[in-house]
């Protein structure tokens, strides 16, 4: 068991160094175009360029220029956008992370806590109407897209009805610090969180359902009836238990994925400055460094987070840990 | 002990009604062997899993009597049956390699039947679950209770299935074709097992084969079914000496002998099983009979003594 | 004496298990190992033995859908070892499978006129008249009414569909059919409706056969001769009724006695030999003779020292340090 995870953290290692590796090639070693230009923005002036070239070694081989970019942003940290004159990526980059690790966190509580308490209650339910209302209000929740939702609820509760008892507890929209202020930083996330985490709720409900009735489906059901079990048990013990993988698995896509950026829409809704609006305004102004930094970090948490779902999987099927 | 009386299992489909089993009646004396013969689709498991009350489809249509020392199981409320399955009356199924849930330890899923029914520590349960894995001969079974499904063989899982059933004694106990997907000298363990553990328990068991020399083996009393119905009943000694209806001749016929002179050609019964919807009328097994003739268009009855066959021309 | 149709020598195949991560690496499953035999034309080969003994694997060696490891296999006088699939296309409509679940191995979408004519349209240069009166003779000839040509695989009962099957394998008129558990799926009363064809074809054809299946008596009915393979390896061959009558390997004769047989006087008198444990694994194959943990009569010499095949009597070859002697069982 134990070797097996140090051999996933192994394999997590070799991955992060292919994925850093693609991404430099194609941000810098893309024939055709010049990657000092492409890093020195719009309009720059020839001066500029032949500090980009210097500062990152355009004129060495390339395993020097990998080397020097990999320095710049894991060792050093001096990496600096010049489209934004002098600005330094890695704390610009850095200080988005608790926003965006705030944001899906919470909102990942809450769509794992609803989408269990759906799918398990529409399992058990199957065919009835609870089951029916269930799944359409999570084909609902899939529907409805996330900038649509977060106007919403910011309409309803910053303006129209904020006045009212029920919205006047709602802060203004931006992200407070944790550590500064817990109780700010709870109150302005609840919303985010509520809206990010709909699509997510209806998703998993719908994926958890279908998983825990084709594990009823299963010869071993059939035995844990005849062993006189109760209904719960049976539904909980043994057909949630072995649904779980499918679950686990969208989990940590989503999650990774999530926290690598695409939380973008909802960053962007409520004005949060993560990493996803980050990466997005680096886009617009197409400031490299940047962009190369939000995306290895991205990948980072990618890659990270399937390596836990994968010792999840041990934890969940035996079968795994031994295979 | 049980007394089945005019059992129909019939299951509505969009093509019509499917009769599954249709008036069956048979009877199991207090340890008792009571084998069931059949192909597949004669009926034989639904019905059994009729008496286990373990027929969930919702589109199943359950009439007749089931009467369990005394006790009537049709109609019976679920919370009630759930007190005598896995307690008075145990399954063995036939796939060994399914039948176990495979995220968790075969020690474990002993013991969370004994905690289902007895009210002992969780400890003593574990105890117990020790004690009837060794009582299957499984070697090591302190080590082997730890152990999860898949890192079993087939004839392991198997055991613990068994161990599983007799965990609490049952005073049936239904086998369902508990061998047929086990290798013949896993198969010969198994059944040498169950031998054993018959003299220990004095279980009755109802077993389900679809193979006449398993039967020969271990079977007290017989139950022939085809498509359905009861063809015919009696003793193993009857039945294996003196068959009675056609179709029980002609099955013993058509299996290659182990032994002896080998025939050019096998006695093959001509035509397949019938599909059981929209059955017509009359003897389902008459399309594929030797025997056949003019009463064989109405349908025979099964007499109700001990010893019986549904044809005419024994009871003509 | 008539030259061999099918000539095994010393076939090995083994199977690369589990990844490079797993907890015990790559692992080798030693399916085949050492195995040697020939076939004559027009008898039958039983090969008899528990799961996991590589008899499957064998049949599908032999038809050249997987690649030998090691070994030699020719057939009618050709090596065909290391033939390339172009090569081996002229072979294929020599060597023809039927295989255990005739509903798996039929495309599900396609009318069994079409499944019967697929070999028909690929290896000969048949006009589509040609084709269709053949297909309707293979019917007629495997016990299908001409109506049945336009339905699918579905439409059709077990048995029925493994007569389809059947059509299918003898209609480019081949010389040998490899049969892996052909009536293993089906009902008894239909095995042995498909057990008379088979023989019917054989008489009919000249075919010759090589008949993989675990149930005992099927596979004594049909053979003519039989091999008893036992992880990977044959532990015993010889003409199917001197094996049922004298079982010589330890293996065998267990193996045999623990069929139960659907008679009340043979039951009595059989004394059955119950083994104990399971077959090991072939990733770790015992030393020794393969047999010896669970062999009632294993000395130390099997622990260490591999029994060779050997000729016992004319005929009959054996694996074994202490073969059971002829008379003993008599």
């Amino acid at each position: 068991m134990l070797l097996a995870l140090l051999q996933r953290l192994g394999q997590m290692v070799f991955v992060m160094f292919g994925i850093s590796m693609l991404v430099f090639l194609i941000f810098f070693a893309t024939p055709g175009a010049d990657p000092a230009a492409r890093i020195a923005g719009r309009n720059a002036t020839p001066e500029v360029l032949e500090a980009v070239r210097k500062s990152f070694g355009f004129d060495q081989p390339f395993y020097v220029q990998y080397l020097t970019m990999m320095k710049k942003i894991f060792i050093t940290g001096d990496l600096t956008s010049f489209v934004n004159r002098g600005w330094k990526v890695v704390p610009a980059v850095m200080d988005t992370v608790p926003v965006t690790l705030s944001l899906v966190m919470g909102a990942a509580v809450l769509w794992v806590v609803f989408s269990l308490i759906i799918g398990i209650v529409a399992a058990a339910t199957r065919g009835s109407w609870i089951d029916k209302t269930l799944m359409v209000l999570g084909l609902i929740g899939i529907s409805m897209p996330v900038y649509w939702l977060g106007e919403m609820l910011n309409l309803i509760t910053q303006s129209r009805y904020h006045d009212t008892w029920m919205f006047s507890w709602v802060p203004p929209l931006g992200y407070k610090n944790f550590s500064d202020d817990p109780k700010g930083w709870f109150l302005t996330l609840v919303i985010p969180w509520i809206t990010l985490s709909i699509l997510y709720i209806g998703l998993y409900g719908r994926v958890l359902r279908a998983a825990i009735v084709e594990s009823l489906q299963e010869d071993y059901i059939r035995t844990a009836r005849a062993k006189g079990l109760s209904e719960a048990r049976i539904l909980l013990r043994h057909a949630l238990r072995t649904s779980l993988v499918a679950f686990v698995t969208l989990f940590g896509l989503d999650f990774g994925a999530l926290v690598g950026g695409s939380a973008l829409l909802t960053e962007v809704v409520f004005g949060l400055q993560g990493v996803g609006k980050l990466t997005y305004d680096a886009l617009l102004n197409l400031d490299l460094p940047i962009i190369m930094t939000t995306v290895l970090y991205a990948s980072f948490f990618v890659v990270m987070a399937n390596a836990v779902v994968d010792i999840l999987y041990m934890l969940i099927d035996p079968r795994v840990r031994t295979a | 002990m049980l007394k089945v009386r005019d059992l129909s299992v019939s299951f509505r489909t969009e093509q019509g009604i499917v009769r599954a089993v249709d008036g069956v009646s048979f009877e199991v004396g207090e340890g008792e062997l009571l084998g069931v013969v059949g192909e597949s689709g004669s009926g034989k498991t639904v019905s059994l899993l009729a008496v286990m009350g373990l027929i969930t489809d919702p589109n199943a249509i359950i009439a007749g009597s089931i009467q369990y020392r005394g006790r009537e199981l049709v109609g019976l409320k679920s919370r009630a049956m759930r007190v005598l399955r896995g307690k008075e009356i145990a399954m063995i199924f036939q796939d060994p390699m399914t039948a176990l849930t495979p995220v968790y330890t075969v020690g474990w899923q002993i013991a969370e039947q004994v905690l289902a029914h007895q009210r002992i520590s969780k400890a003593a349960a574990w105890q117990r679950a020790i004690d009837l894995l060794a009582e299957v001969n499984i070697p090591k079974p302190e080590e082997a209770a730890h152990r999860y499904p898949h890192q079993l063989s087939g004839g392991m899982r198997q055991r613990v299935v068994i161990a599983m059933a007799l965990s609490c004694n049952p005073a049936l106990l239904v086998a369902d074709e508990p061998t047929t997907a086990l290798d013949v000298t896993v198969q010969a363990q198994i059944l040498d097992l169950l031998h054993k553990l018959r003299r220990n328990h004095g279980s009755a068991i109802v077993f389900i084969t679809h193979d006449m020399g398993v039967m020969a083996e271990i079977a007290d009393r017989m139950l022939v079914m085809y498509a359905g119905r009861v063809v015919e009943r009696g003793t193993k000694e009857e039945l294996f000496r003196v068959p009675m209806h056609p179709y029980t001749q002609a099955l013993l016929d058509s299996i290659p002998p182990l032994t002896g002179e080998k025939p050019r050609r096998l006695r093959a019964i001509p035509g397949t099983p019938p599909i059981l919807l929209n059955r017509p009328p009359g003897c389902a097994f008459a399309p594929r009979c030797a025997q056949r003739f003019e009463k064989c268009s109405a349908e025979p009855e099964l007499g109700n003594g001990e010893r019986a066959a549904a044809c005419f021309r024994v009871t003509a | 004496m008539s030259a061999p149709l099918l000539e095994v020598i010393d076939v090995a195949k083994r199977f690369a298990v589990g990844s490079r991560f797993s907890r015990q690496g790559v692992r080798t499953v030693h399916a085949l190992d050492g195995v040697s035999f020939t076939v004559m034309p027009g008898e039958t080969l039983g090969l008899v033995g528990e799961s996991g003994c590589g008899k499957s694997t064998l049949g599908r060696c032999i038809t050249r859908l997987y690649d030998l490891t090691s070994g030699t296999l020719r057939f009618a006088g050709t090596d065909i070892t290391s033939l390339s699939r172009r090569q081996m296309r002229p072979m294929r409509r020599r060597i023809q499978m039927v295989f255990q679940d005739p509903y798996a191995s039929l495309n599900p979408r396609r009318r069994v006129r079409d499944l019967i004519a697929e070999p028909l349209r690929v290896h000969t240069s048949m006009s589509e008249t040609e084709i269709a009166s053949r297909v309707a003779e293979l019917l007629d000839i495997v016990g299908l009414k001409s109506e049945h040509a336009l339905r699918f695989p579905h439409e059709f009962s077990g048995g029925q569909r493994q007569r389809i099957g059947i059509a299918r394998a003898i209609a480019m008129n081949p010389e040998l059919i490899v049969l892996d558990e052909p009536v293993s799926a089906l009902d008894v009363s239909v095995q042995a409706q498909i057990v008379n064809l088979l023989a019917d074809l054989q008489e009919r054809f000249n075919l010759t056969y090589i008949f993989i299946a675990h149930d005992l008596s099927v596979v004594r009915q049909v053979s003519t001769r039989i091999a008893v393979m036992y992880l990977g390896s044959i532990v015993e061959m010889g003409s199917a009724d001197d094996i049922f009558s004298h079982p010589a390997h330890p293996y065998t004769q267990a193996l045999i006695s623990a069929v139960p047989v659907p008679d009340l006087d043979a039951q009595r008198s059989n004394k059955r030999i119950v083994l104990t444990g399971d077959v090991p694994s072939p990733i770790n194959p015992p030393s020794g003779c393969r047999f010896h943990t669970r062999c009632p009569v294993a000395q130390e010499r099997c622990r260490s020292e591999r029994p060779p095949l050997m000729e016992q009597s004319p005929g009959r070859k054996v694996a074994c340090h202490y073969p059971i002697a002829a008379d003993a069982t008599a």
